[in-house]
């Protein structure tokens, strides 16, 4: 089984994935575990990892910088030069 | 008035009265004082106005009742009204007809109210607070561009997780502008659809230095966000409003840093761990299968030798059918777990193995062992460190 045909069917998040190989981890070390089983919480188990793996290996040092006058104004927003009072 | 042997008497109704004449023409005016004294009661509520000197004040009792903000002892207020001479008392005193916090407690009031209808509104629910996600795609961070507390918080992001990939939104932090430009700035990043989580950061400073971040622009933005907001406004002792609001409080650029970006090396090490623990699962599993595969191929052997001398013959046939068919789905199940083995062996451990951990293998097969008690003395042993392999053998038990 490949990383990319996980036992989840929509792209899992780091922390989900995270959160599924600890279960997977609580269920094997629980003991009580049968071969076939075993073998299928481990495949599940490597599927996570990979996807845990390939979100840490996305992550990319990076720093986008904007200033807010810069941005657009929500609809609701009092137009500059008329100070909004805090209240 | 009558006179009396040349001197002209009058009486205090005369007096009283002539002097009340005089505060009639005076104009109501505003004054800035301290509140002292304050006794309300539901007719009159009277007080001392306090500056260097003091003026002796009373307010209606159902004007003082409706009262935007109303007043303590030692409140700074600004009130309008007229100075009057109370005839019955013989008293000067100002009938103050309008009272307005000023200062320091103005601003309390205020934020004392807002909170107020932000609790009504269930916004300060702990019910509501999201958890910020584990490993945020992008990390979004609202905070002035000239102050040390952007340079604070992106130092210790990077610090805990060098690929962190952070939208900084620059904005007066204090200041007219600053409610709106605040949150503009959230409702920006929150449209992000890769920024997982927001940080509105500040350095310290004084209530009214913080009033943007206890001004309803900035509570309601971060309250509409679906994105989890931290905010990291002020010092320990600076409880803002925005930090109520918020999903998230912490008081340092380092705790913001920890509540948005995990350590890399921490998730690492967890990953190294789990590896291990499916792997180590898996073969522990085996184990048990084999250990009952063999159990159960001599009861069965058993029960059929039993059937008799009769049945023997179809007792034969039948086992001779059975044991490779058993055979084959154990060693089905077997021939997994050691595929499984092999994507062990491709699991760099080297994390772990950084920390100063190692690997020991049997000299003979290249198990991995794990038990003390599977080791004989004088078996070689291949310990795997860090950079490479060396042999050794193994010495008695310490008892």
């Amino acid at each position: 089984m490949s990383a990319g045909e996980g036992p989840a069917e929509a792209p899992l998040t780091f922390e989900e994935a995270l959160r599924r190989l600890d279960e997977v981890v609580v269920r094997l070390e629980g003991g009580d575990v049968g071969l076939e089983e075993a073998v299928a919480l481990f495949e599940q188990g490597q599927a996570y990892l990979a996807a845990c793996r390939e979100r840490l290996a996305a992550a990319q040092r990076r720093i986008e910088e904007l200033t807010a006058e810069d941005l657009p104004a929500a609809p609701g927003e009092p137009p500059p030069g008329e100070p909004e009072p805090p209240f | 008035m009558k006179v009396v042997g040349g001197r002209r008497v009058f009486s205090v109704e005369e007096v009283s009265a002539r002097l009340a004449s005089m505060f009639e023409g005076l104009r109501s005016f505003w004054v800035e004082a301290e509140v002292q004294d304050l006794r309300p009661s539901r007719s009159q509520v009277r007080f001392t106005l306090r500056g260097g000197d003091a003026i002796d004040a009373s307010m209606n009792g159902i004007v003082y009742e409706r009262l935007a903000h109303k007043p303590a002892d030692g409140t700074l207020v600004q009130a309008y009204g007229r100075m009057e001479f109370w005839r019955a008392r013989g008293q000067v005193s100002m009938r103050v007809e309008r009272l307005e916090l000023v200062g320091e407690g103005l601003l309390r009031a205020q934020v004392d109210e807002l909170r107020g209808r932000l609790a009504a509104e269930g916004l300060l629910d702990p019910a509501r607070k999201r958890r910020p996600p584990l490993l945020p795609r992008r990390i979004g961070l609202v905070t002035s561009a000239e102050g040390a507390a952007r340079q604070d918080v992106l130092t210790n992001v990077w610090a805990r997780l060098p690929e962190a990939d952070v939208v900084v939104v620059a904005v007066p932090v204090q200041g007219d502008e600053a409610p709106r430009l605040i949150a503009r700035a959230l409702r920006h990043l929150d449209a992000v659809p890769e920024v997982d989580v927001i940080v509105v950061a500040r350095g310290g400073g004084s209530l009214e230095d913080l009033m943007a971040f206890n001004g309803e622009p900035v509570c309601r933005a971060v309250a509409a966000a679906s994105t989890p907001v931290v905010s990291a406004v002020g010092h320990e002792r600076d409880v803002t409003l925005c930090d109520l609001v918020a999903d998230v409080r912490v008081s340092s650029p380092t705790a913001a840093a920890a509540a948005v970006a995990p350590s890399r090396e921490a998730v690492e090490t967890h990953l190294a761990d789990a590896a291990h623990a499916v792997a180590r699962g898996l073969l522990r599993a085996r184990a048990g299968a084999e250990e009952a595969l063999r159990g159960r191929s001599g009861a069965l052997a058993r029960a059929l030798r039993g059937r008799g001398e009769l049945a023997r013959d179809r007792a034969e046939r039948l086992a001779a059918r059975l044991a490779p068919a058993l055979r084959r789905s154990g060693a089905a199940a077997a021939g997994r777990a050691e595929r499984a083995e092999a994507l062990l062996g491709a699991l760099s451990p080297r994390r772990t193995l950084a920390r100063g951990y190692a690997i020991v293998r049997d000299g003979g097969d290249g198990r991995v062992l794990a038990d003390a008690a599977a080791v004989a003395p004088g078996r070689e042993l291949e310990i795997e460190l860090r950079d490479g392999r060396v042999t050794a053998t193994a010495g008695r038990r310490p008892q």
